[in-house]
């Protein structure tokens, strides 16, 4: 039913039920636990439609154990707006309480989804491969299209590093608008030639998945203006897919400059390019390597990674060995599992090189050679 | 409330600054006051190493005086313990980017909210050490039986009288091997307080276990087995205004040691 998801963040699962009334004895019982008190806590509620009074009272519920309720994952249109004008963010977290800024969530490693893939979802693993085969893709590349599709449905997935890029500079935000809006400049030609060919199905799926059943994963659009996340919801429901694929935002990758380093990258330094940057040597820890566009290092990656400063979202960062501190893309944070905390990296011959992107809002770390 | 604001510094480095910063910081959390850490070694920060809080910084001291963010923002809660705060130094900056009045100003905002604020002082006297202590009222010098961390507790001690703010100082003897001492190798504790002509608050033995708490990111207090743990949470129980005795820091490893120092534990008592 509920879930710890880390020394702040408390996740109440009320998805099953349909009533008013029966959530908040739901939720009531379970506040009773001496463990969701003091935390921020994310409500996953179903399809129910709650009215402005009902929702005031669940959150004076949780006020009165001394936690905040930061955020609301709901199916229901209805719901949402009620939240939006209560000032609750929506599958999102909200930036009031700042004391727990730092990024509380650990990236993920793409193994932790792969698993999940090989457990739930056998079945239809087999049928994207089947298809993929047909298309030429490769095997990999099918289940980690197949990973995204799954790691939208996760509702752990609530971004809490938005609500760091939402308290960062005006300078972002302005950035972030521009990302956020629609993409027409795409011609079709270019989506044809870029995107692999997928067939209809799969891209309803696709579409069911982001839009269906976690209706309110709204991780491209600007939390600053939720009346735009409707319109644009459904005009992409309506026709375009490929656009999810190949945004402008690939484009400006593309067309940024890249510069070459070849030094060691040690602790205090910085470096910082509107573009590409190749890093030809390790990258210490305490080091903060930050670019426009992506960022590769050939070598250990030991120090703070920020690819797509300027707001790209499909900026990546490359690694021979991904042991960052914290990896940003954009306006995502995250940081290193606790558990990968060592005291140093041992050089060997051998590397795994891996691969950190963002798949619906969260960072993940994908390995490039299995 | 107004929070208490110490700063710990010794003159020389390496002598366990910020081991005994992270650890009483650590044992005042645990002994349930509300503690922030101020890291001010600015460009050689590694109190967030030692509290393994290294991955949790975003904002840091220079992003909160640079008004890049606000300052609640940048305090680190501890994985551990709620009650304890950390505020970071940047790494990829210099002393110079914090003044004296800005520190101030930042303790004089953190004593409203918590009930102790240990500033963690960088080695040298020069402006990142005054730096450190404008906004702290007391201090802990800590220093090691040798005659260098000694003479530069002595000059740091004056330096400290002369501060205005400073009301009252107090010595922390760290690293101290007691077999050394009765081998005659090694000043002992009560050598040192006659040489500084300092109050001492804590004495800490020499413990391997430090080593690898601080590779592990775990402060020493949390292992109540260990005899350095033990004597830092016995500093934070002073610091807070208790009167605990003294540890008896001198406990012989093998078996015949033990028995030996039974019996005249035994002796001691029947003289009494």
């Amino acid at each position: 039913m509920e879930q710890f998801l880390n020394d702040n963040m408390y996740v109440i699962d009320l998805g099953e039920l349909n009533t008013a009334p029966e959530i908040i004895f739901e939720l009531s019982s379970v506040l009773d636990k001496e463990e969701v008190k003091n935390k921020r806590i994310c409500l996953k509620l179903g399809n129910v439609d709650l009215n402005q009074a009902q929702l005031l009272s669940i959150k004076s519920l949780i006020n009165g154990i001394d936690s905040t309720l930061s955020c609301v994952d709901t199916k229901s249109v209805e719901t949402e707006k009620v939240a939006l004008a209560l000032g609750i963010i929506v599958s999102n977290v909200s930036a009031e309480n700042a004391v727990e800024l730092a990024p509380t969530m650990p990236y993920k490693l793409a193994e932790e989804l792969r698993e999940e893939v090989t457990n739930t979802q056998t079945e239809e693993n087999e049928d994207i491969v089947e298809e993929s085969d047909i298309n030429g893709e490769s095997l990999n590349d099918a289940i980690i299209e197949d990973n995204e599709n799954l790691a939208s449905e996760k509702v752990e997935s609530v971004n809490e590093a938005q609500e760091i890029f939402e308290s960062q500079t005006e300078e972002v935000q302005v950035e972030k608008e521009v990302v956020a809006e629609p993409r027409e400049i795409i011609n079709s030609d270019m989506d044809n030639s870029a995107i692999p060919e997928a067939t209809k199905e799969e891209i309803q799926d696709e579409l069911d998945v982001i839009f269906g059943s976690t209706p309110s994963q709204t991780v491209f659009y600007d939390m600053q203006h939720p009346t735009e996340i409707y319109e644009e919801r459904e005009e992409l429901t309506d026709i375009i897919v490929p656009e999810q694929e190949y945004t402008k935002e690939d484009i400006e990758l593309e067309s940024f400059p890249t510069k070459y380093i070849k030094q060691t990258i040690r602790s205090g330094q910085v470096i910082n390019y509107e573009g590409n940057i190749v890093i030809i040597g390790d990258c210490h820890p305490g080091c903060e390597v930050t670019a426009f566009g992506d960022i590769t290092v050939w070598g250990i990656l030991s120090g703070i990674a920020h690819a797509g400063a300027g707001g790209n979202q499909k900026a990546k960062v490359r690694a021979l060995k991904m042991n960052a501190i914290q990896l940003r893309i954009a306006n995502c944070y995250s940081r290193r599992p606790d558990s990968l905390n060592t005291v140093y990296i041992e050089k060997t011959n051998s590397f795994t090189p891996e691969e950190a992107r963002i798949v619906n809002g969260e960072i993940v770390v994908f390995k490039m050679n299995d | 409330m107004a929070g208490r604001v110490i700063v710990i510094t010794s003159g020389k480095g390496g002598v366990g600054k910020t081991t005994t910063s992270a650890n009483i910081g650590t044992a005042l959390a645990k002994n349930g006051h509300s503690v922030v850490l101020v890291d001010t070694d600015i460009g050689l920060r590694n109190l967030d190493l030692l509290l393994g809080l290294e991955n949790r910084i975003v904002y840091t001291l220079v992003d909160v005086v640079e008004e890049r963010c606000k300052l609640k923002q940048a305090l680190v809660k501890d994985k551990k313990n709620p009650n304890l705060c950390l505020l970071a130094a940047a790494q990829t900056r210099d002393k110079s980017s914090v003044s004296e009045e800005q520190l101030k100003k930042i303790t004089e905002k953190l004593k409203k909210d918590y009930d102790y604020i240990l500033i963690d002082c960088p080695a040298g006297i020069e402006q990142g050490f005054q730096t450190a202590i404008a906004g702290a009222s007391e201090a802990i010098v800590v220093t090691t039986p040798e005659m260098s961390a000694v003479r530069d507790a002595d000059r740091i001690i004056g330096l400290l009288e002369a501060a205005d703010g400073i009301e009252s100082y107090k010595l922390l003897l760290n690293r101290v091997r007691p077999n050394m001492i009765k081998s005659k190798d090694m000043m002992s504790v009560e050598d040192v307080e006659n040489i500084l002509s300092c109050q001492k608050i804590g004495v800490i033995p020499e413990d391997t276990g430090i080593i690898t708490s601080t590779n592990r990111g775990e402060p020493i207090v949390n292992n109540e087995k260990s005899l350095a743990g033990k004597a830092y949470m016995n500093v934070a129980r002073r610091i807070n205004g208790e009167d605990v005795p003294f540890l008896d820091i001198d406990e012989p490893k093998d078996f015949v040691g033990k028995l030996k120092k039974f019996f005249s534990g035994l002796k001691k008592q029947g003289k009494e």
